[in-house]
């Protein structure tokens, strides 16, 4: 006897996807990194807490490298210029990324905002992320590497607190070291905690205030 | 709650709505049934949040009736000096009381990589015809 199978009204189907949900801004991700590597720009991403010091730092680096390099300035933030205002100050190229309500900046910003510029004139972006240690680490923008900035300031937990964010970078620097003893704070210990997590990491105490430490930051980042 | 709290998560939860979306269509398919999807534990991704948006998101399309399942993926580090690997080792720091995980390879103690755990992918939807 022939079985017939008949379609029938309501067939349910199961479809394979194995789609990847961070794909889209993976591909974004490793085409800015293919647009940097053909014109011979480091990028460096520069993540880290709210008022941990990411624009000090910046206009730091930029006050000791705008001699020697060809710069260019990406600021992420929720709304204002702000920031871009105050690295603008240093005569370098900067470019205000308002992301509206995003915590983090995601590489298709990125892309947008390299269509506007002239990337053979430049050697160097510094892209400042969103203050926050949680969803950047997430999205890769395509820099070549990725830096934590947080602060003495911020208490003592904050590296064990957030162990996903340094995990994800090659450098980490802890700002406000002049402050370290007013609020009890050790550096060598947060300098552990990172270890513990990300033992490749480089860790570097600054005071971007008294401008302190910068040149081991630059060090660390390769941009002698 | 606002939704800005959840941005993160509501735009991945966007994200997979218009990929179920787009392949029910591509089969005719009259609404969609289930959504499998895998996050990685070490993803930046919060499971409650993820449910609480696709709730909100799906609403008036042909996911209006489906079920989102979530299988929570372990992560898993690869060391290249001993070729360990396993899962991401946990550490405890005692003064704190806090367990974090940690990149040192716990066979030889040099820095791993982690190479599993940090994706959101949807593993396969069930849509009906």
């Amino acid at each position: 006897m022939t079985k017939i199978v008949e379609h029938e009204e309501d067939e349910v189907f199961d479809i394979e996807l194995e789609e990847s949900i961070l794909k889209k801004n993976e591909d974004f991700a490793k085409k800015n990194s293919e647009l940097f590597k053909t014109n011979n720009i480091k990028t460096i991403d520069i993540m880290g807490s709210i008022g941990s010091g990411k624009t000090s730092l910046i206009e730091a680096m930029v006050k000791r490298l705008k001699e020697k390099h060809q710069i260019a300035v990406l600021n992420g933030d929720l709304t204002t210029t702000i920031d871009s205002d105050r690295v603008a100050k240093h005569g370098v190229d900067v470019i205000q990324i308002n992301t509206g309500k995003e915590c983090h900046l995601d590489a298709n910003l990125i892309s947008k905002a390299l269509e506007d510029m002239e990337l053979d004139q430049l050697d160097l972006i510094i892209i400042e992320n969103v203050g926050n240690l949680i969803c950047p680490g997430e999205f890769r923008l395509g820099a070549e590497q990725r830096l934590v900035v947080i602060s003495v300031t911020e208490g003592p937990y904050m590296v064990l607190k957030h162990p996903f964010i340094f995990m994800e970078a090659n450098v980490v620097v802890i700002n406000k070291l002049d402050l370290a003893e007013a609020m009890n704070v050790e550096f060598e210990k947060l300098k552990a905690d990172v270890m513990s997590i990300n033992p490749k990491a480089e860790v570097i105490g600054t005071s971007c205030r008294n401008d302190k430490g910068i040149i081991y930051v630059i060090g660390a980042l390769n941009l002698n | 709650m606002t939704l800005a709290a959840y941005m993160h998560e509501l735009s991945m939860v966007s994200n997979i709505i218009d990929i179920a979306i787009h392949e029910a269509k591509k089969r005719n398919a009259t609404s969609v049934i289930e959504v499998n999807l895998v996050v990685g534990k070490y993803s930046m991704l919060g499971l409650e949040q993820l449910c609480y948006c696709y709730d909100l998101l799906i609403k008036d399309t042909l996911l209006k009736t489906s079920k989102l399942n979530i299988k929570h993926e372990d992560g898993k580090i690869h060391c290249d000096k001993c070729k360990y690997k396993g899962p991401i080792p946990l550490k405890e720091e005692p003064e704190y009381h806090i367990i974090f995980p940690t990149l040192v390879c716990p066979k030889c103690g040099n820095p791993a990589e982690i190479i599993s755990g940090r994706d959101c992918y949807i593993k396969s939807l069930k849509v009906k015809t």
